[in-house]
């Protein structure tokens, strides 16, 4: 089970904040007046029914979407401000597998690394293909890999930049066993390597396995928040949310 | 403040209303028949402010498009709904109006110079436009998208008339250098009339249109609120 | 891992990568090729049987074939803009790219880019076979031709790909791009076929000066405005 590292949460400012964060689309009210903040080293699971706003929330946090209003926080940066350099600072896993699927796993590596400006793309390609346990099948066109096999490049490829912040929608559902085995051993060496996380999750066990706190969403606002490691009521709290 | 409007736009009907019945009077009873076309010669008094007006709508679409894109303000986009509709109704009676007019004068129904020509495009252009709105999947995303062609479309409007202009050439003049019957004053007046008549339509029309985008918000976010409280 | 912190990419490097990326898919699947040389070939020969066996020869090469070729390359040009970002939308690999430290205005020159070439390898193809069912000899014309088309398709490759970005977005879009893109594209069209059949009828180039010259501002035109645009366009 992955645990910060010791003395992590000393930083005063936070590393990934929203502050009265606010989305509409047209009429609908996906999110209002939303208040977080994760410190480094301390994960957070985000829970919810489908359609309360986590996958809105997390979209707006990594800035591929624009706020209605209130504002998102990167470092201290404000993404509409300085967006290249926040976005350097954020990995994205969601549950479409966002690769291309004509590419190979190695392919579609070296590409994002790229992207992102990271030195010797091919190289830190070969590396994240080992870390999440994949380096034989690199050279296969990522079409002809199962779902599971999927999100392990997908991981990768949130990872290919060495975010400090990883934004994670729901990204084990469907996966079997070994794959979701090597899901939790790739965040755990994550973690080690001082990688925060926002996991948006079904499973709230899962949640409160591989997260130090938890927030809950409902209709769009703050339903309940709580510590996974503290009072077993918070606990309790967690777990009564699940349907 | 609704009653400040709700008498603005029933000035608006009033004036429009007024000015139509004069225009018509100008128009039929005023102006005298031209020497050689006789009464069908009339519809220049329709066609000529009715594309005026309809460029003069491209004008207001680009600046709810752009206003739109750069704001993001609501009232932005009611602009531009308001001016691409009530614009391309006004386009489509051009292209009525014009060849009904062009066979008498002209001998044939169409020809591709330059001013039909791009008024034709900018109907189409206008046509994809509302189209594109109907096929977005939620009202902000078909804004952003109408927006962005509202945009392309104006700048591309000017272009299109000089690519054709230098392609062919053949519109009667009617103002300025090179046009061939000076206009009775008869005629001058009934014009004119019927210009700002036209003009208050088109106003009349686009605030009407503007409001309806407005409300339509407006009544979308009552039933959201309300299927949240519940 | 190397101890470097990651730079992003400048505008160009990110561009490149992009092209370079949607040209590698290409050439794995050769999908876009196929499908817009085999439509192409349905085109002419739809053409061929429209204007009967000798209207060209009685109506002049310069009369009838650049309009063909260029109606040929609107319609399967818009086949290859089509399919450039289905592949994006198929499992979303776009919005990996929009959460890259990458300006989006390089996704659209990128892309462009890629359409460009691939739109150039379809001409290479095409204006061959014209000459063959068409019975008229194009390779005397290729000195103008060489400059005329590249500059056109420089123009229709930045449109279509403003556009495919456009109708991407929508629900079942697709079929609405030959209808949004095609008015829009007037100018490029008059020009084109201007153009090609002044190459064609061996008028000298200098003669086509101002048309030479809208369309190198159109080219530029298009590309500021859709670097302006990109961004409204990928927004959501």
């Amino acid at each position: 089970m992955p645990s910060p590292p010791s003395g992590a949460s000393l930083d005063a400012a936070p590393l990934l904040e929203a502050r009265g964060l606010t989305r509409r689309f047209g009429a609908t009210i996906a999110l209002e007046g939303i208040d977080l903040a994760v410190r480094r080293g301390e994960p957070v699971a985000l829970f919810g029914e489908n359609g309360a706003g986590k996958t809105t929330l997390l979209r707006l946090l990594a800035g591929g979407l624009k706020p209605t209003a209130g504002g998102v926080a990167v470092e201290g940066t404000d993404p509409r401000r300085a967006g290249a350099a926040a976005r350097s600072r954020i990995g994205v896993v969601s549950h479409q597998t966002l690769l291309y699927g004509d590419l190979t796993a190695e392919e579609n590596l070296v590409f994002f690394a790229t992207l992102h400006g990271v030195p010797s793309p091919a190289a830190r390609a070969r590396a994240l293909l080992r870390e999440v346990d994949l380096a034989e099948r690199g050279d296969d066109p990522v079409r002809t890999f199962s779902r599971g096999l999927r999100q392990r490049v997908a991981l990768a490829r949130a990872l290919v930049h060495a975010p400090p912040i990883l934004l994670l929608d729901e990204p084990a559902t469907g996966l079997d066993a070994r794959s979701t085995a090597a899901w939790r051993r790739a965040l755990a060496e994550a973690a080690a390597r001082d990688t925060t996380w926002i996991l948006a999750t079904h499973d709230v066990e899962e949640g409160l396995a591989l997260c130090p706190r938890w927030v809950a969403i409902r209709h769009g606002r703050v339903a309940d928040a709580g510590s996974s490691r503290g009072p077993e009521a918070d606990r309790a709290r967690a777990r009564a949310l699940a349907p | 403040m609704r009653r400040s409007s709700d008498l603005a736009m029933s000035a608006l009907t009033v004036a429009t209303a007024g000015s139509m019945a004069a225009a018509l009077w100008l128009i039929f009873l005023v102006a005298p028949e031209e020497r050689v076309m006789g009464a069908v010669q009339k519809i220049f008094y329709v066609h000529v402010p009715l594309a005026a007006i309809t460029f003069l709508s491209v004008f207001l679409l680009l600046t709810g498009a752009a206003g739109y894109l750069w704001t993001r303000r609501a009232g932005f986009d009611h602009l531009s709904i308001a001016s691409a509709e009530v614009g391309w109704l006004f386009c489509t009676l051009v292209l009525v109006t014009g060849p009904i007019w062009a066979k008498p004068a002209w001998g044939v129904w169409w020809t591709w110079e330059a001013k039909l020509t791009t008024t034709l495009v900018l109907w189409l252009l206008l046509a994809g436009i509302l189209l594109a709105r109907a096929y977005a999947s939620t009202p902000e995303q078909g804004a952003r998208i109408a927006s962005v062609l509202g945009v392309i479309a104006a700048l591309d409007v000017p272009i299109v008339y000089k690519a054709v202009d230098w392609w062919r050439g053949q519109h009667p003049i009617v103002f300025g250098p090179g046009k061939t019957d000076p206009l009775a004053p008869g005629m001058l007046a009934a014009l004119l009339v019927s210009m700002g008549a036209f003009l208050l339509l088109f106003a009349l029309l686009v605030a009407v249109r503007a409001r309806l985008a407005a409300e339509e918000d407006r009544l979308a976010a009552l039933l959201e609120a309300a299927a949240r409280s519940r | 891992m190397s101890d470097a912190a990651p730079r992003p990419p400048g505008f160009v490097s990110a561009s490149l990568a992009i092209a370079q990326k949607d040209l590698r898919i290409e050439g794995r699947t050769k999908e876009t090729t196929l499908a817009t040389v085999l439509f192409a070939l349905v085109v002419l020969v739809v053409f061929a049987f429209a204007f009967g066996g000798d209207a060209v020869q009685r109506a002049g090469a310069g009369t009838i074939v650049p309009g063909v070729v260029w109606v040929t390359l609107a319609f399967s040009g818009i086949v290859g803009f089509t399919r450039s970002f289905r592949l994006e939308r198929e499992d979303d690999a776009l919005a990996a790219v929009a959460l890259a430290p990458v300006d989006r205005g390089a996704v659209f020159a990128g892309k462009a880019l890629a359409n460009f070439v691939l739109l150039t390898a379809l001409e290479t193809a095409l204006f061959p076979l014209t000459s063959v069912l068409l019975d008229v000899p194009l390779l005397a014309a290729a000195a103008p031709l060489a400059l005329v088309v590249p500059l056109h398709t420089v123009g229709l490759a930045c449109l279509g790909t403003l556009f495919g970005a456009v109708v991407s977005r929508l629900q079942r879009g697709e079929a609405l791009l030959a209808t949004l893109m095609l008015p829009a594209a007037t100018p490029l069209f008059l020009s084109a076929v201007h153009c090609t059949a002044s190459a064609i009828e061996g008028t000298p180039l200098a003669a086509d000066r101002h048309w030479l010259l809208l369309i190198g501002g159109l080219d530029v035109l298009y590309v500021l405005v859709a670097l302006l645009l990109f961004d409204a366009i990928l927004e959501d």
